[in-house]
């Protein structure tokens, strides 16, 4: 019970601290910022209830909002995430494993958790950005922005995760 | 009836993902500028603490630039100075009322471009007397204009922000049009809802106009690059690089205006009496 939370609430932290003091300054190209904190949802256990897995998904939705100032924004995202979570796992989770779990690639294999954390990751930037341009619309500017961020945001996700096989393996 | 229940026992996590997304789109929705300065004055407070830290560093790596910049600065002061003392002795005008603007020098602690919504939080607060609806500029160009204050810091609504609107002319030019931004570039800003007449080059500076009480009139907001019609033809829009580099801004100054309660007091007047006007 303990150490699982520990380890959830540090990185819960260390996420939310990273999105607002160093991700949300980067400004690539005008569009392109990497939204990280989305690999906190990725990381929850499998067996997670999925009430608490909503829950936490508005609270670190809000947690950001209230950084950046845009309440309500972030965290629509994010429980759209979470709750799209459950039928992405159940479609990607190996069946073979009972135990509660994190979905990661040393657990998942590489395909597999690819696909899922692509997908979640692509509809929590849809939601965000399409929700944001309401007070600006053009159509070009959305895509971009969505593809910019996205693409940035996959890339961390794959790197967060080859560090963590990387410890595991030596 | 027992298989309803069943039903929505089972399914809790349908009930609870409409109630989260209700209560979020419930906040954005009544996100709107005067609600928000209430629960943003106690968050603020928070934030600003923390803000503070990781400001500090990032203004000691960038003051060579910082440095630079301000000695231009002080050279075009000390020349508009010298022109007003000049025209001072000319005038030798005995009013009591020349000075109306005073300035508060601030350091900004948290500032975003990213967003389209974007916030600054600067370190002086209602205990420096900063109260709402001043104006911001920096040492190049205007910033923004202050819509909420804690004891410690205060939150400024900068250009770029999709809620920010301001009056402003080209300069040699008595024509105004309002300045919006467009949410993709930190760059630039437009001018619109000029008339479609008006006269200007490319590389005219464009200024801050009488009419706000906010900002003192003929403050430096950017330079004209290009121009294009705007929907109906009758109006002209102007793209304006901005003067103010919001990417690395760390100085400010506060702006206060005397009068600024007497001068809205007035236009409130103004506007009563012609609403009376025409309902008569």
């Amino acid at each position: 019970m303990s150490t699982p939370w520990i380890r959830q609430t540090v990185l819960f932290i260390l996420l939310v601290f990273l999105q607002v003091w160093l991700f949300n300054k980067i400004h690539i190209g005008g569009f392109a910022t990497p939204l990280v904190y989305i690999y906190f949802i990725i990381k929850l256990p499998v067996e997670m209830n999925r009430n608490m897995v909503l829950l936490i998904a508005a609270l670190i939705g809000l947690t950001i909002d209230l950084f950046t100032f845009t309440l309500g924004l972030n965290m629509l995202a994010t429980v759209i995430a979470g709750f799209s979570r459950t039928y992405l796992l159940k479609l990607f989770a190996p069946k073979n494993v009972y135990e509660s779990f994190s979905p990661s690639l040393a657990t998942f294999g590489k395909a597999l958790f690819l696909r899922y954390a692509f997908l979640i990751i692509l509809l929590h930037q849809i939601v965000l950005f399409v929700t944001e341009s309401f007070s600006f619309f053009e159509p070009l500017q959305l895509v971009l922005r969505i593809t910019g961020s996205y693409l940035l945001t996959l890339f961390l996700v794959y790197a967060f995760e080859k560090i963590q096989l990387g410890k595991i393996k030596s | 009836m027992r298989n309803l229940i069943q039903f929505l026992l089972k399914n809790t996590h349908w009930l609870f993902f409409f109630l989260f997304v209700f209560l979020s789109i419930t906040l954005i929705v009544n996100n709107n500028r005067f609600q928000r300065s209430k629960y943003l004055a106690i968050a603020q407070e928070v934030n600003g603490n923390l803000y503070t830290l990781s400001s500090n560093i990032e203004a000691y790596m960038d003051l060579k630039n910082k440095n630079a910049d301000l000695l231009n600065r002080i050279a075009e002061l000390e020349n508009t100075v010298y022109g007003y003392e000049r025209q001072l002795e000319l005038q030798k005008d005995t009013s009591a009322h020349s000075l109306i603007y005073t300035f508060t020098p601030a350091k900004v602690v948290y500032n975003r471009v990213s967003g389209q919504e974007n916030y600054i939080t600067l370190n002086k607060g209602s205990n420096d007397s900063v109260e709402v609806d001043m104006g911001v500029i920096s040492s190049t160009g205007i910033v923004g204009i202050i819509i909420a204050v804690s004891p410690h810091f205060s939150l400024v609504i900068p250009v770029l922000n999709a809620q920010f609107h301001l009056s402003c002319k080209v300069k040699n030019n008595d024509y105004f049009g309002s300045l919006v931004w467009d949410g993709k570039d930190p760059q630039y800003a437009y001018l619109q809802e000029l008339p479609r007449h008006v006269n200007f080059e490319i590389n005219d500076t464009v200024i801050t106009s009488s009419y706000s009480a906010i900002f003192p009139e003929g403050l430096p907001v950017g330079k004209v690059i290009d121009s294009r019609k705007q929907k109906n033809d009758d109006y002209t829009s102007l793209k304006i690089a901005l003067f103010t580099n919001f990417s690395t801004l760390t100085e400010v100054l506060i702006i206060r205006n005397i009068y600024k309660d007497e001068q809205l007091n007035l236009q409130r007047e103004a506007l009563v009496i012609r609403n009376i006007d025409k309902v008569e």
